[in-house]
């Protein structure tokens, strides 16, 4: 259908009849957001998308209530005004709407595409396939996949009883969805559109906790389909000029992954390749392991089962081959091959002893044995706990070939590691989700394995500046010292040979 | 501000029976001379202050040759952890070229067989892994000299007996016997390699503050099982440590009188003083060439780095203490209430009462550079101190 979705910046847009109905459904509908959703439904609320990188209203369309033609009807003094602005207008259609006639009132409206949870099929409009985790049509030919079921990032206060260090890391607990959509993006073709909401009705977030949705998804290869929590829009509806301010910072967060698209394409540096159909329970282990290796910043890549026969593990020191089923005798094969070359293979029981004895100097669930010039780190049980299957593979693969080290960032995570086909250059991502700079702020040294001639730091709102940079003093590598004045909710550096 | 009854007990009050202690024991407690001297780099010239300090102290030859020598470093809080761009060698660790050169002057002595040990806070894997972590090259202490081990003591010792149980002489302050890593029960001499620094609830921490790290977090860390040691660290030190919220697990020996302050600024100075008399060290290094002024480790607004360029070496660890803190600016004879023991007791004088050694400077021999020579005040360094405050404070 010709409908461009690859780099668009998109935005819930929830206003009009529809969207009140479905709020009243609910408990708890202050006036003033009622307000705000009606605003939203004139064309002059398209105002505040003006010097913003927006280019998509993801539109409330259909929800199969009886306010849905009155939605349709409403809402042409929106679209004839959101074209005008050049904005793609998707619309937004749920399970329970019928979906041939909001098919149809979407054509009739002049829409770009729609949005259809769970739709396969064909259509005479574009649809960006819409579902949850546990179903992405993963080979749909949609022009976008938005996906839900995600968790907004941020430092996981509740997490143990109220106390931030509550991870089995004795690390802050960090909400993240990066390892997923690094996950889903090995597997996708379509631009991925990362779906949700602000929680909760009374928390108050800040533009710093916008911004960091915005990164958490675009650092591992994803866009939020930015949607904002009701207080802020009421206020952006009202014109106040604090949300306004905030609004700015949020567009700022949003242009700049706009204006570096390209560093989607990079290609991720891992030393743990993660071997897994990533489907079932054997998600609920290979997931959580991507989770906590990214918390980490144990660098992964992520592996799909079905395309590991033809994937190179060139620059992998590890496999981890997460599954509860053996693989089957081809990519066993390959995956031999790796440990025999040198490789750490980590595995369940299923892969049976090889070698001979190598244990490690630390308590495992492994047996490890030593296979050619590799390691085979077999499971004495099925492997269940991914906490431990992660520290394990860490520990059986060493600290000694870590890539980067971050330090002073306790709220860090989803680093990412990554270089242009063409190489010639690497880039390193970091985001703090500590809100208000807390937890993060000490970050000033970043250590570097590889020898770069020089480095610039990116972050979101200023120019790039040239970072200093010293060999480290007492290990292999090079400190890069950030600068005192430099933000430290996101950061790139981007290096170059 | 006012002080209730268990304050006072726990400080004041013991610091007035400590007047009382009999005139003879602390004339009795041993001595030992303390070589001081300046140093303001970590290359050649440590190696070279170094031995000619070991040698100001009558040769280490006679401690260490033949012998079994654990290193015990430190290297506090976690591990990817740097103040402002300084890697933590250069603030509040041991830096790791002194270790190589400390390992290799000890190989040149004669040792036998060194090991280099630290109880790495909550690190659940070889202390090799804690180092590559931090960014450290643990090569260049493995390299300094044939058969040099690296152990983490947090972790169950290799073999059939994980741990060791030493007892405290004259039944201990705080604990009767403390069960420790076996590694330590292999030891012949103990060698406490300690930074010259200030702490915020011991005051100063240098060569016994520096034996607080060699209880395994596997038996004194916070969410240990209640009978029997964890099979990994699950947290620092704080519950049965600084807070005394709780006992180790009853396979390990209880406190002494759990009625006593659940305070820090009580327990620490005791677990410490404690330890020291447990497993005294028989050599003590304590280096300030480069390192941290107001507290143990980077605190915003408190912690400054600062280049004391001094080092310190001797055989009793309260009299090289004592000799430290003078070198601090601060009189090792000074009592709970006055700096730097302003919320906490003094654990030289606790270590003393259990006959470890002296703090009494007019008793200790110093060799090599005066001590008004070197002399650098830390409290003139820093931010506010951010002490430990008493429990019951917080409301």
């Amino acid at each position: 259908m010709g409908l461009n979705l690859e780099n668009a910046v998109p935005m819930r847009w929830p206003s009009g009849p529809l969207e009140i109905a479905r709020r009243q459904k609910a408990e708890g509908f202050p006036p003033r957001v009622r307000q705000a959703l009606e605003r939203w439904h004139e064309p002059a609320a398209l105002e505040i998308l003006e010097d913003t990188p927006i280019d998509c209203l993801v539109f409330t369309w259909a929800a199969g209530l009886p306010a849905d033609q009155e939605q349709w009807r409403t809402a042409a003094p929106l679209v004839e005004a959101a074209r005008r602005r050049n904005l793609a207008v998707v619309g937004w259609v749920e399970d329970a709407a019928d979906r041939g006639q909001a098919l149809a009132a979407a054509k009739t409206a002049g829409l770009a595409a729609v949005a259809i949870h769970g739709f396969k099929g064909t259509a005479d409009l574009p649809v960006v396939a819409w579902s949850q985790r546990e179903d992405v049509p993963w080979d749909s030919g949609a022009p976008a996949v938005a996906i839900g079921g995600n968790v907004w990032p941020g430092v996981n206060i509740t997490q143990g009883g109220g106390d931030a260090n509550a991870g089995p890391t004795n690390l802050p607990w960090l909400d993240s969805n990066g390892w997923y959509i690094q996950m889903a993006r090995a597997r996708l073709r379509a631009p991925l559109w990362v779906a949700f909401d602000p929680p909760g009705k009374s928390a108050v977030f800040s533009a710093q906790s916008y911004a960091n949705a915005i990164a958490d998804s675009e650092v591992a290869g994803g866009r939020w389909l930015i949607s904002l929590d009701d207080d802020f829009r009421s206020s952006l509806a009202e014109g106040a000029a604090p949300a306004l301010q905030s609004w700015k910072r949020i567009a700022a967060a949003a242009r700049f992954f706009r204006d570096h698209a390209a560093w989607k394409s990079y290609r991720s540096l891992g030393l743990v390749g993660v071997i897994s159909d990533f489907t079932g329970p054997n998600f609920d282990l290979s997931g959580e392991l991507l989770n906590l290796m990214a918390r980490r910043d144990l660098l992964f890549r992520v592996i799909w089962k079905s395309q590991a026969a033809a994937q190179p593990f060139t620059g992998l020191k590890a496999l981890l081959y997460a599954d509860a089923a053996a693989p089957d005798s081809a990519l066993r094969r390959k995956i031999a091959e790796f440990v025999e070359q040198g490789g750490l293979l980590v595995a369940g029981p299923e892969w049976g002893a090889q070698g001979k004895p190598a244990p490690p100097d630390f308590p495992t669930q492994f047996d490890v044995r030593s296979l050619g010039k590799g390691r085979l780190a077999v499971g004495r049980e099925a492997l269940s706990d991914p906490y431990q299957v992660a520290v394990d593979t860490q520990f059986l693969l060493s600290h000694r070939y870590d890539l980067v080290k971050i330090f002073n960032a306790p709220s860090s995570g989803c680093t990412r590691f990554t270089v242009p086909a063409p190489g010639g250059k690497a880039l390193l991502q970091c985001v703090s989700y500590a809100d208000g700079g807390r937890g993060g702020g000490g970050l000033r040294t970043i250590w570097i394995r590889d020898q770069f001639a020089k480095a610039r730091l990116w972050s979101i709102g200023n120019d790039p500046v040239s970072v200093g940079a010293e060999p480290s003093e007492e290990y292999t590598g090079t400190d890069y010292h950030l600068p005192a004045s430099a933000p430290r909710s996101y950061l790139a550096l981007e290096f170059e040979v | 501000m006012g002080m209730n009854r268990r304050e006072f007990v726990g400080g004041l009050g013991t610091a007035a029976l400590a007047m009382v202690q009999p005139a003879r024991l602390r004339a009795s407690a041993p001595t030992a001379p303390v070589a001081l001297a300046r140093c303001k780099s970590y290359g050649p010239e440590f190696l070279a202050a170094a031995e000619k300090m070991f040698d100001q102290l009558g040769g280490i030859g006679r401690i260490v040759k033949g012998k079994t020598v654990t290193i015990k470093v430190n290297l506090t809080g976690g591990e990817n952890t740097r103040l402002d761009y300084l890697p933590m060698g250069r603030a509040c660790w041991s830096h790791p070229r002194t270790v190589g050169a400390v390992i290799h002057l000890l190989d040149k002595a004669g040792a036998r067989r060194i090991r280099v040990v630290e109880g790495a806070w909550v690190w659940p894997a070889p202390l090799e892994e804690f180092m590559y972590k931090a960014g450290w090259d643990p090569n260049l202490l493995l390299g300094a000299a044939p058969r040099v081990e690296l152990v983490n003591t947090n972790m169950p010792y290799k073999g059939a007996k994980p741990y060791t149980r030493f007892t405290v002489p004259r039944t201990g302050h705080l604990f009767p016997a403390y069960d420790l890593s076996t590694a330590y029960a292999e030891s012949d001499v103990l060698v406490s390699m300690a930074k010259l620094k200030e702490h915020a609830t011991a005051g100063v921490t240098l060569s016994i503050k520096n034996l607080f790290g060699i209880t395994p977090t596997t038996i004194y860390g916070n969410k240990v099982p209640l009978d029997e040691p964890a099979p990994v660290p699950y947290g620092g030190r704080q519950e049965i440590g600084h807070n005394g919220s709780r006992q180790p697990p009853r396979s390990s020996p209880p406190e002494k009188d759990p009625t006593t302050p659940r305070q820090a600024g009580y327990r620490i100075p005791r677990i410490i003083a404690d330890l020291s008399a447990a497993i005294t060290p028989g050599l003590e290094i304590i280096e300030g060439i480069e390192t941290i002024a107001g507290s143990e480790l980077p605190r915003p607004g408190t912690t400054v780095a600062v280049s004391p360029g001094i080092l310190l070496a001797g055989t009793n660890p309260v009299s090289t203490d004592a000799v430290a803190m003078a070198v601090m600016g601060f009189d090792p004879m000074a009592e709970r209430g006055t700096a730097p023991f302003e919320t906490c007791d003094n654990t030289l004088r606790l270590a003393e009462d259990l006959g470890v050694g002296t703090r009494d400077l007019s008793r200790i021999e110093v060799v090599g550079a005066a001590i008004k020579d070197v002399a650098f005040k830390f409290r003139d360094y820093g931010g506010p101190r951010q002490f430990q405050r008493p429990a019951g404070r917080r409301g």
